[in-house]
């Protein structure tokens, strides 16, 4: 980070700032007031939510040109990831405030257009804000999850009037988990081979309004936003959606990407990650089966992905994620089927932690959140082995983390409670958002390391130049034009994916020849990739005036580029 | 006799017997009619029958024209939502018209009949038919309306950048000679060609083998009636539209460059969305066809490979209905879509069975065969020749003529007309629907109906009484498709047993006929039974009850798919 400082990004009172978490007004008000306030910025509606909230964004864009790429940046597909909302709209606050007075910032907007939608899912993001607090992932319709002809009647709730949906553990023989030994609070399965049983189930705080012994197994609402695109779309899936695009939030996306043919990359905040987890790749040739392209990312592209990856961490140095499934999320239908290049990154995870008592972890820097304990512990514990192989569970580990920090609402103490349905129960655990939002000391400094690198991928984006232009006299009025057209970037022109789908745009090169005429040569070029390579083309013109003579390359999302023959008599 | 005639016309209908009666409503069905033509034709029906047809508009195609439901059902027998339904669509294919003609013939059947004929009756008694003539007007409109050979116009209307050039639609097929026709291109090249004449005909254009013997064609067979337009130096590449609406469906959807003309997402286009909605919302539709056209074909899925096997319970169906269809319609061949057509990703019958769990078919209306009902005359070109002037008197057929081609110089055009090939010559269509609407009342009589049997009933002692039930599927096609088991699409079915005095103690489904002990015992809720398999097509479901109390109770059965039954029993 110590050139974030060298740039200027960082300055020290910015970075001190909280960053705040808004409910669906407050977020619309504050992009309005940065629209408001700057004429750099301007708002624009996607579409409207199930639950009839207007999804919005900013369009961050400076000089006016006639083409130039885009950044797509979306946040808060996942209801939960209202953080990362905060993030983004921090980026379109931050990059509108510095246009004009940043240097960097403001040849990043003359060059390149910023579109920010900082929440894609305001319905479920908006029970962060309600009472009881709940962490809700899913959305839209809901189906009979338990099969017994009614839809939706037995949801999680807020048993205990606590004001928050957390956790219950009912006592049952027949459940599969147990206190860990290392502490109490975290939940453990019990090995059975290893002679342990289970003590109780765990189950999502609920009630069983139906009877049939199930807790809140059929919920009001089930469909996950970000389970309903196209590709790898689950038919009949519980969370997947009637069909894909059925969510209007689905929908509105994927029309608002059809619609701004100028985007070149998209960056997405949330899972699925594939800046720190390296994605599935497959050869570029890989053949179909049964007619099926493979899944997964071509080769070609995965190169470029994990070049950026390094950057990403080098720059962020952020190495959270978090484990999801890619089926049906608008990151891979852009990539797929829409031959974007998308990056996706988790902005944070609960650091783990171990207490001094405790066996260390088997690798080196698994527990990454403290570097200098972890370390410390691993030395410590290379001595001896401890007679009783009692690793702590993941949560015994949070919960470490918990317990020395300053956030103890992140944990809710289990405490007995006298359950209408269930008799009696334990209720609490961790509480919703513990382990998806920051403490609030470090919220700016990940929203500064993540701006940079928006900025730092401004400035990697294709953008097509004319290379050679060149008019060579043959004789008798005949001239050879030679164009070549390149693109010097870091950037493919198209991915390996849009050659593939053959959905964006070629470039497209037309010569002018003045008040000549070609004698030879295509009318227009279209070319389909530029990466790496320069795309010759000649023509033979016939013309008294050589000097009047231009080419015109003209693309959807890679800028455009023009230049008059140089003449060689 | 002038008593009778009244009293045949009041009463109604052409009862497809042909001497003595005049239809209510007279419809020449040796011809073909465009969009305005095709509703024209059911608002009368609408007016004639008021209480049993009527019309809905569910969307409107991207050239703003009306996607029209007819909904035909017996309202004194019930909602149509309440009764089994069958679903009939045509004409996705925007040049493949004929459909549309073949759900205006079964509308006007069933009405005209149901008077008169008792099966008739009593189909419209216990089921609806939801009928959408065209789910592509705007590809019809234009087919009909515009020059156009017989495989355009098959898109819809949205503008569509095909050659990826930034210009839309900017190289179609073009009239050169402004006869109303695209037909075909040929140019003159002693010596230098691809094609000779036929010796047989010499309209028809053969390919000259390609080998070492030294034969050389005289002609060049330039493709369809057009210009470069824009210039690219391809001809016709960038035409109205450009894309298949009957490969936007959300089952096995596969995007463009896996399956062409897909859309970006599923139900991407206006008209297949609207339509998917009404779908969606009528979980009563039981069956469902679609009819395309031609080569004279039902097809039904997988329309990939990738899919597997229909679970075998539903290829039962399946395979009765198709046989039974090859039986009514002639030249008509039963056939999977991927294994003996081609691949399909997101089709609609696929989507109404893989995605609904909906027995569906596909009919590809008229098929050359049937020019001749026996094999001498043959399908060869010449022969194709030989019908059209002897049965058409060369109507069809746009001779070859010179033409001042600006690229080509010197061709000529010539070919047959849009209208021939896809489509029967006018003496063949009312056959071609009567048989196609026959197999749709077919597949519709097969939509499940339940019945309850008679109670039987056992004093267990102490009060206690064992009920035992039958539910009988009278019908071929299951409650619940082993497809929407397999996959829980829509709601169980459900089997009830509840009355004042009466309190069911007990209850499951037995699975053995005469061990009654041999049951799946209910864990809550036992007077209310649910069961994701249903009752499979003239299958039966049999159910013991253990009841306290003594009185009056009503029995019922509820499916998506069926009409509700109940049925009083007295507990003695």
């Amino acid at each position: 980070m110590w050139y974030l400082l060298l740039l200027g990004l960082l300055p020290q009172d910015d970075a001190a700032r909280e960053l705040e978490l808004r409910d669906h007004d407050a977020l619309r008000m504050e992009i309005a007031r940065i629209a408001d306030t700057h004429a750099v910025a301007s708002t624009v509606s996607l579409g409207i939510s199930r639950e009839g909230r207007v999804i919005q964004g900013l369009v961050l864009d400076g000089a006016e040109l006639a083409a130039k790429p885009a950044i797509l940046l979306v946040a808060n597909l996942e209801g939960p990831d209202v953080f990362d909302s905060a993030v983004a709209l921090d980026h379109a606050r931050a990059l509108a405030e510095g246009y004009g007075s940043d240097e960097a910032v403001t040849k990043l907007l003359d060059t390149t257009r910023v579109y920010v939608i900082p929440r894609a899912n305001p319905d479920a993001a908006e029970a962060r804000f309600l009472t009881p607090r709940e962490e809700r992932t899913t959305g839209g319709r809901g189906i009979d999850n338990d099969r017994d002809g009614r839809s939706g009647e037995d949801g999680p709730a807020d048993v205990d009037g606590d004001g928050l949906v957390s956790w219950m553990r009912v006592p049952d023989p027949e459940g599969k988990w147990m206190e860990d030994p290392t502490d109490p609070r975290a939940s453990v399965e019990a090995k059975i081979v290893a002679g342990e049983r289970g003590e109780f189930r765990l189950e999502v705080e609920g009630f069983d309004r139906d009877g049939d012994e199930e807790v809140a197994e059929d919920p009001e609402r089930d469909t996950i936003v970000n389970a309903n695109f196209a590709s790898g779309w689950e038919e009949h899936g519980e969370h997947a959606g009637l069909f894909p695009s059925d969510e209007p939030e689905a929908r509105a996306l994927m029309e608002f990407v059809l619609g701004h043919d100028d985007i070149a990359l998209v960056l997405c905040y949330g899972a699925p990650d594939n800046l720190n987890e390296k994605p599935k790749s497959v050869a570029d040739d890989a053949p179909s089966k049964m007619r099926v392209p493979p899944e997964g990312v071509l080769q070609s592209d995965a190169d470029v992905l994990a070049e950026l990856a390094e950057r990403y961490e080098e720059t962020t140095e952020n190495s959270a994620s978090r484990e999801a499934d890619d089926a049906g999320t608008f990151q891979r239908w852009c990539y797929d089927h829409r031959g974007l290049l998308t990056l996706s990154t988790v902005l944070w995870e609960m650091p783990e932690e171990w207490k001094e008592e405790d066996p260390p972890p088997e690798e080196e820097g698994e527990a990454d959140a403290d570097e200098d304990e972890t370390e410390e512990a691993v030395e410590e514990e290379e001595e001896e082995e401890p007679e009783n192989d009692l690793e702590p569970s993941l949560d015994a580990k949070r919960l470490t983390w918990i317990d020395g920090s300053e956030e103890s609402w992140r944990f809710v103490d289990w405490r007995p409670f006298d359950h209408p349905d269930l008799g009696s129960v334990e209720i609490g655990g961790f509480a919703p958002f513990a382990l998806r939002e920051p403490p609030t000391d470090e919220m700016a400094l990940l929203a500064d390391v993540h701006l940079a690198f928006l900025q730092e991928l401004g400035g990697l984006l294709a953008r097509v130049t004319v290379a050679e232009c060149t008019a060579e006299e043959l004789g008798g009025g005949l001239w050879r034009v030679t164009v070549t057209v390149a693109n010097n970037a870091l950037l493919p022109f198209q991915t390996r994916a849009a050659r593939r789908s053959r959905t964006v745009r070629p470039a497209r090169m037309v010569l002018d020849a003045g008040d000549g005429a070609v004698v030879a040569g295509p009318a227009q070029v279209l070319i389909e990739d530029l990466h790496g390579e320069r795309e010759e083309t000649t023509w033979l013109v016939r013309t008294g005036d050589p000097d009047a003579i231009t080419v015109t390359v003209e693309t959807t999302h890679a800028g455009i580029a023009s230049a008059s023959a140089e003449v060689k008599r | 006799m002038i008593g009778l005639s009244l009293l045949l016309l009041q009463s109604g209908g052409f009862p497809g017997l042909a001497a003595d009666r005049a239809p209510r409503v007279e419809i020449a069905w040796n011809r073909l009619y465009d969009y305005e033509e095709v509703y024209g034709l059911l608002d009368r029906l609408v007016e004639t029958w008021p209480s049993l047809i009527s019309r809905r508009t569910i969307g409107r195609s991207v050239e703003n024209r009306e996607l029209i439901v007819y909904t035909l059902n017996d309202a004194s027998t019930g909602r149509a939502e309440d009764k089994p339904a069958m679903w009939i669509d045509g004409n996705v294919h925007g040049n493949e018209v004929q459909g549309a003609e073949a759900i205006v013939y079964t509308a006007w059947y069933l009405l005209e009949n149901r008077e008169t004929n008792e099966r008739v009756r009593e189909l419209l008694e216990r089921s609806a038919f939801y009928l959408l003539p065209m789910v592509n007007p705007d590809g019809r409109a234009r087919w009909f309306r515009d020059a156009h050979s017989p495989h355009s116009s098959r898109t819809g209307a949205m503008p569509w950048d095909s050659d990826r050039d930034g210009a839309f639609d900017e190289d179609p097929p073009n009239d050169l000679d402004g006869d109303g026709n695209i037909v075909q291109m040929r140019k003159l090249l002693p010596g230098e060609g691809t094609h000779r004449l036929s010796a047989d005909d010499p309209r028809v254009m053969e390919r000259v083998p390609s080998n070492d013997l030294g034969i050389r064609g005289d002609w060049v067979y330039l493709g369809s009636e057009g210009i470069d337009d824009d210039g690219d130096g391809r001809t016709n590449e960038d035409g109205v539209g450009g894309y298949d609406m009957n490969r936007a469906w959300p089952s096995m959807w596969m995007p463009g460059h896996v399956q062409y003309g897909a859309g970006p997402y599923p139900l991407y286009w206006p008209e297949t969305r609207a339509i998917a909605r009404f779908i969606y919302k009528h979980p009563n539709i039981a069956a469902v066809q679609s009819f395309h056209n031609a080569g004279g074909m039902i097809l039904r899925g997988p329309g990939a490979e990738g899919f597997g096997n229909y679970p075998g319970r539903d290829v039962r169906v399946y395979d009765e209905l198709g046989k039974e269809g090859e039986k009514m319609l002639p030249f008509y061949r039963y056939m999977v879509i991927w294994k003996d057509l081609y691949t399909v990703f997101g089709g609609f019958v696929t989507w109404t069975y893989e995605g609904l769990g909906i027995i569906s078919f596909t009919n590809e209306l008229w098929t050359n065969d049937r020019l001749s009902p026996d094999e001498r005359v043959s399908r060869s070109s010449a022969d194709r020749m030989w019908f059209d002037d002897n049965m058409m008197q060369g109507s069809g057929f746009v001779d070859w003529h010179p033409y001042d081609h600006p690229l080509y110089g010197e061709i000529e055009i010539g070919g047959f007309k849009k209208d021939v090939g896809r489509v029967p010559p006018s003496f063949l269509i009312e056959e071609m629907l009567h048989r196609n609407a026959m197999f749709s009342l077919r597949h519709a009589r097969s939509m499940p109906r339940v019945s309850i049997g008679e109670p039987e009933l056992t004093d267990l002692g102490g009060g206690v009484t064992a009920v035992d039930l039958v539910f009988e599927n009278l019908e071929l096609i299951p409650t619940r498709s082993a497809r929407a088991a397999d996959e829980k699409i829509g709601s169980p079915d459900l089997f009830t047993l509840e009355g004042e005095s009466i309190e069911v103690l007990a209850g499951g489904f037995r699975r053995d006929r005469f061990r009654t002990e041999r049951i799946d015992l209910a864990e809550h809720e036992p007077g209310r039974l649910t069961s994701e398999d249903g009752i499979d097509g003239r299958g039966l479901v049999r159910i013991r009850w253990f009841v306290r109390g003594r009185g009056e109770a009503t029995v019922g059965f509820s499916g998506e798919k069926v009409r509700d039954v109940t049925r009083r029993i007295s507990i003695r």
